[in-house]
């Protein structure tokens, strides 16, 4: 990064990380909770869905396998706190795993049909989370709460997704400069001309895809821990994996910036809308929004702002 | 296993399968033809079910004849809305990805206002024979299935004859074969375009009113409609019209068969791994993508 | 170049438009310092009919109360978020409901998954939290803040169906019963009364299966249960595949002497759009609109001018019974301290239009269940006995 966006960014976090010092209301620590969370998805998912163009329609299912690896490991071991949430790695480290398994086969199917693949892969992890019981099957998984004050222990949450984001962003953006990333763009813009390249597609594809399932993997056992009663609705939902694509993909894919400015934008809001007097009209409003800016910028904000930005440079 | 089961399952299972095919065909045509992936395909669906539903328990008109109706009044709005809504994106880079995001506002636009006018309730299509059966020895066909059946046989052959045998259709197969030729030779894409488009949403009520006739519908169904939609297509390959009845059977003797053999617990499971493992074996859909 | 420029105006005239309507903070009405009641419901996506109608019954509650001066002497408003049918936009207007706009007190979400994360919430701050709830394993976390008043409780929804069957002479009942249940946290808790009185009664539970939704196809049950003689059918689910259940019932000609259907059959469409077809089905409630307590009648009346239905549904009915709960908390304990009304609550009797009612340390009602019937499209109360408003037609007719 060049110097001035860099300490850019390092203030943003600080600003971020001292907030909760400023003792603010919990609900905005939830609410940053969750759009950092969003950050974490839909940037995780810019590696393989973005870079590599493969379009992942099925990331909520390494998000649900992290939410119920962490939740049954607590509930199982009656983890402490402290543990709790750090056993959301190895629940990543399991969203990974699996990713790699099902990313071999899956990975070498191109297109919508890939993208089909990864709905029916949910699909195939929701139901069977729901039909065994040891995992909690259909009645879901309660989670004893921290023995703390409820500012403090959302407080705790809070940093720990922040900090979970920045580790995301950051290998993300180191992941894009980097020789793997530059071979990820060679795939999506043309998979034959890089294999004659002697770019190793497959096995890119593969490291793309099981980076993009980790981060999604941790950000969902730091959910269910959030959540404290989690269902395989709440975290398998097809209209989650449908998010993380649209925010990646409108604020524009392949870029580092992009699923950051559609997390952002389209969570904000979201939720402002949510007290809007009718709610019909609030979502109304809402896919106006889409339909609005896909006309006007039909590649993504950050794509039509570099080209806004070329053009005046050159006026 | 008992063998009425099965075929009794087998027939309301293919007859099913080929009601989604009904609604899927058009979806897969705008996929293949014109790069547009149409997320709000399925609530065109539902519009045709609720007008079917309108003229049904206002004027007790057959939701056959709604649905031969519906079909030229959507056609003359799905002219309007690639107008206006699809024609702009035609300078996006990725036509794909920026189509499937316009038009998910628009289904999250066009369920509110389903909402507005027909209220979150949910509905029933019924008319007289709607919980009817034709008896065939130990066999039951109910009519919902075979009339829901039977128009996706004539709109999926249609749309098949028009694209096969008239001068508008031929145009539509050269434009998506070879863009460029087609260019050449005179073919105006955009009107062809929106022939495609208008063709793919009139059938979309159709199929919508053959999907009302076998389940309940309310304003957010066509969200699980889609997902239906999507395998339907893929498994039949995209743009490949029968192809798209062809995954519609077979979809509907996964789903007949394995109601027959396993806990139903098991079954929607069993479904989306088999067409998982499908879809790895062969990566362009059973049928390929051209049709 | 005009036009450009004119591009760029209407684009970022646009994106403001949508942040400030957005940010707008919701009209609060001229009334001298009203009590806020605040909280989500599912008012747009895949719960939103249940939804709205929780928010009329709520609605409906408040202008009465408001007629009549109010709560504490104070006017009562809402302040409801649309959390569209997410259990994680619940959780967060929750903690915005009580931590930014300090509301003073909560109201009751749906469906069971949003209650049982919005009952952990509520038991964080210590908040009361009137609801539904989530099923009988929500009410065993050790939540003391959370009350089913009344409760929608899977476990005695067909307490009440299978206390009227034991009164039928031995030889008259089912025999062979065919249960199908949806996968989910409704119909797993459906079992429980299931699975304890058939053994009672010594009904044979030849087919028990789970599905998961959607449906796609109710024929093979049907084929099943038919085959294999039952004559008693639970169909354990929603609208949606309840509906496919009866209609292929009928189809294949399929006349067990009952059929008894879950939740589906509880709301206004059940009647409304399946007819003929619907009726004869028994089902389980903790509420209905033809008791005898005081307030279903004028509820009646209301959503008869209102909505121009015959009774009021049962989530309007839920939306203002919880409200009831929680308006004689406040009276009682006359006070907003949210700990003195629960402690009110736990120590006294309230009385709701589905009966009065005191509530363990966990929060629920001595068991209430009402055995519902449909009979000509209406439907009637045929149990308990003493309150019964219509007699029960047994065994269901044949289709015709």
């Amino acid at each position: 990064m060049k110097k001035v966006p860099l300490i850019m960014a390092v203030l943003t976090v600080a600003v971020l990380a001292l907030f909760p010092l400023l003792r603010p209301e919990v609900y905005y620590l939830s609410f940053l909770f969750t759009l950092f969370m969003y950050v974490v998805l839909s940037s995780s998912w810019n590696v393989i869905g973005g870079y590599a163009g493969y379009l992942s329609f099925g990331h909520a299912a390494f998000f649900g396998i992290g939410a119920f690896a962490t939740a049954k490991m607590a509930t199982a071991f009656s983890l402490s706190p402290l543990l709790t949430i750090l056993s959301s790695i190895p629940a990543g480290l399991l969203a990974a795993l699996v990713a790699l398994i099902v990313g071999y086969p899956c990975l070498r199917i191109r297109g919508p049909y890939f993208s089909v693949v990864t709905i029916c892969f949910a699909f195939v992890v929701d139901l069977a989370v729901k039909n065994i019981e040891e995992l909690g099957g259909a009645e879901g998984l309660w989670m004893t709460f921290m023995d703390l004050p409820e500012e403090t222990s959302r407080a705790i949450m809070y940093e720990v997704m922040l900090l979970l984001m920045v580790v995301t962003l950051a290998t993300v953006y180191l992941l894009g400069r980097s020789r793997f990333g530059r071979g990820l763009t060679a795939v999506r813009t043309d998979e034959e001309v890089a294999e004659t390249m002697a770019i190793p597609t497959a096995k890119l594809k593969i490291q793309a895809f099981v980076v993009s399932a980790f981060f999604p993997g941790v950000a969902g056992g730091l959910f269910a821990y959030y959540l404290s009663y989690i269902h395989p609705d709440a975290v398998f939902s097809i209209n989650i994996s449908i998010l993380i694509v649209l925010m990646a993909m409108f604020g524009g894919g392949g870029t580092w910036l992009g699923p950051i400015v559609g997390a952002v934008i389209l969570t904000v809001v979201n939720e402002g809308l949510s007290t809007f007097a009718q709610a019909e009209i609030a979502r109304i409003i809402y896919g106006a929004l889409f339909i609005i800016v896909t006309i006007f910028m039909p590649d993504g904000i950050i794509a039509y702002f570099r080209r806004w930005a070329t053009a005046q440079r050159k006026a | 296993m008992d063998p009425v089961l099965v075929i009794q399952s087998l027939i309301s299972g293919v007859m099913m399968g080929m009601v989604y095919a009904l609604l899927g065909v058009g979806f897969s045509l705008t996929w293949g033809v014109m790069h547009v992936i149409h997320i709000s395909h399925a609530v065109f669906g539902l519009l045709g079910a609720y007008f079917a539903y309108t003229l049904l328990t206002l004027y007790g008109v057959d939701p056959v004849v709604s649905a031969m109706v519906s079909t030229p009044l959507l056609f003359i709005v799905a002219c309007a809305v690639y107008q206006v809504l699809i024609r702009p994106l035609t300078k996006a880079r990725e036509m794909v990805v920026a189509s499937m995001i316009l038009t998910f506002g628009l289904a999250i636009i066009l369920e509110n206002l389903l909402v507005l006018v027909w209220k979150a309730d949910p509905r029933l299509l019924t008319p007289s024979y709607a919980s009817e059966s034709w008896i065939i020895g130990p066999f039951y066909l109910q009519y919902p299935h075979l009339i829901g059946f039977a128009l996706s046989l004539v709109g999926i052959s249609s749309l098949y004859v028009f694209l096969k045998k008239t001068t508008t259709g031929m145009a539509v197969r050269a434009a998506w074969q070879n863009q460029e030729a087609a260019r050449l030779y005179g073919v105006n894409l955009f009107r062809i375009s929106m022939i495609t488009f208008a063709l793919a949403v009139s059938t979309a009520g159709a199929g919508g009113i053959s999907l009302a006739l076998l389940y309940s519908f309310e304003p957010h169904s066509h969200n699980l409609w889609l997902i239906y939609l999507f395998l339907v297509v893929i498994v039949g390959g995209v743009g490949n019209v029968i192809g798209t009845a062809l995954a519609g059977l077979i979809i509907g003797v996964i789903t007949g068969l394995s109601m027959a053999f396993l806990p139903y617990q098991w079954v929607n499971l069993i479904t989306f791994g088999l067409l998982m493992v499908f879809l790895i074996f062969r990566p362009h859909g059973l049928f390929g993508e051209v049709g | 170049m005009g036009k450009k420029k004119s591009k760029h105006a209407f684009l970022l005239f646009f994106l403001i438009g949508v942040c400030l309507t957005a940010g707008l903070p919701a009209s609060v009405l001229g009334a001298a310092k009203p009590i806020v009641i605040g909280g989500s419901l599912p008012l747009t996506g895949q719960y939103a009919e249940t939804g709205q109608w929780i928010e009329r019954g709520m609605r409906y509650w408040a202008e009465e109360v408001n007629a009549k001066g109010g709560l504490l002497g104070r006017p009562v408003e809402f302040k409801i978020y649309d959390d569209q049918s997410e259990v994680s936009k619940a959780v967060t207007f929750a903690e915005k409901a009580i931590t930014v706009d300090k509301v003073d007190l909560l109201f009751g979400g749906y469906p069971g998954t949003a209650a049982r994360a919005v009952m952990a919430v509520a038991e964080k701050h210590k908040y009361v939290y009137v609801s539904m709830g989530g099923h009988m394993k929500s009410f065993q976390q050790g939540y003391t803040y959370s009350f089913g008043a009344p409760p929608l409780m899977g476990e005695w929804w067909y307490e009440g169906f299978f206390q009227w069957l034991a009164t039928l002479p031995a030889n008259q009942r089912p025999k062979r019963a065919a249960v199908y249940t949806i996968n989910n946290p409704v119909g797993l808790s459906l079992m429980d009364s299931i699975n304890r009185w058939t053994k009672k009664l010594g009904i044979q539970v030849v087919i028990n299966e789970k599905y998961n939704a959607p449906l796609a196809d109710a024929t093979p049950l049907i084929v099943k249960a038919k085959q294999l003689n039952c004559d008693l059918l639970f169909s354990n689910g929603f609208f949606p595949d309840g509906v496919t259940t009866i209609k292929a019932a009928k189809a294949l000609n399929y006349n067990p002497k009952a059929i008894v259907q879950g939740i589906g059959s509880v709301i206004p469409a059940w009647v409304k759009e399946l007819g003929r077809d619907g009726d004869y089905v028994f089902s389980g409630t903790s509420l209905y609109n033809k008791l005898n307590y005081p307030g279903n009648d004028k509820l009646n009346a209301y959503v008869k001018k209102k909505y121009g239905l015959d009774g009021y549904p049962l989530y309007f009915g839920f939306g203002y019974a919880w409200m009831q709960t929680l308006e004689q908390g406040v009276r009682g304990a006359n006070s907003l301290n949210q700990t003195k009304i629960r402690d009110w609550l736990k120590t006294h009797k309230v009385h709701t239009i589905a009966g009065p009612m005191t509530f363990d340390k966990n929060g629920l009602p001595p068991p209430i269940n009402f055995c519902t019937q449909i009979i000509d499209g209406k439907v009637e109360l045929i149990w308990p006995k003493n309150i019964r408003t219509r007699e029960p037609v047994y065994p269901k007719p044949a289709w015709k």
